[in-house]
């Protein structure tokens, strides 16, 4: 799969209305918007590992970044 | 029956999508890794890709109504502008991102 008809497939999973389709441009950003999230994601969470003095980040850091995360987006 | 297969149908995709999102998400994380001087548990990136490919049914079904509402059934990039509204930078940046994409389709 492209990653352009991976993202499709990831939107059209949700849709509600069998009609609703998603132009060339729109799948584009949208996949940018992801990779903004995910990087968004793990920044968040390194710098919070860094911020506790450690060099691994672990699953509570996410946890303690993602509420803002999600406000964000 | 064929309802069954559409399920398992629609659960093998589920599995190619997850599998996509972890891979993506590895390769993201790996970068970051290296930019800030971190390591990332796996548990960790594992985490952050199911926490991004659940997000999606967020965005789909937002960027579904934010069409509907404009009486449209195609998905464009003015709902994912709306989309990324929250945040400055991010609607900054998806604006620029559009505005090339918009001059390269007029090329």
């Amino acid at each position: 799969m492209s990653c352009e008809e991976t993202v499709e497939r990831l939107l059209r999973l949700h849709f509600r209305d069998g009609r609703t389709r998603v132009n060339g441009d729109a799948l584009l950003l949208m996949a940018e918007l992801l990779k903004v999230f995910v990087r968004e994601a793990a920044a968040r969470a390194a710098r919070q590992a860094q911020a506790e003095d450690l060099e691994k980040v672990d699953i509570e850091h996410v946890e303690k970044v993602l509420p803002q995360l999600l406000l964000d987006f | 029956g064929s309802e069954a297969a559409g399920g398992e149908q629609r659960e093998l995709l589920i599995q190619r999508l997850r599998a996509a999102v972890h891979y993506t998400t590895g390769c993201l994380c790996q970068d970051v890794a290296e930019d800030k001087g971190v390591l990332f548990s796996k548990q960790t990136v594992a985490a952050i890709s199911e926490i991004t490919f659940r997000q999606c049914e967020n965005f789909a079904r937002d960027l579904e109504m934010f069409a509907r509402h404009a009486k449209r059934s195609t998905i464009t990039s003015e709902d994912v502008k709306l989309l990324a509204r929250r945040s400055n930078s991010l609607l900054k940046y998806i604006t620029q991102k559009s505005d090339e994409l918009a001059s390269s389709n007029m090329e």
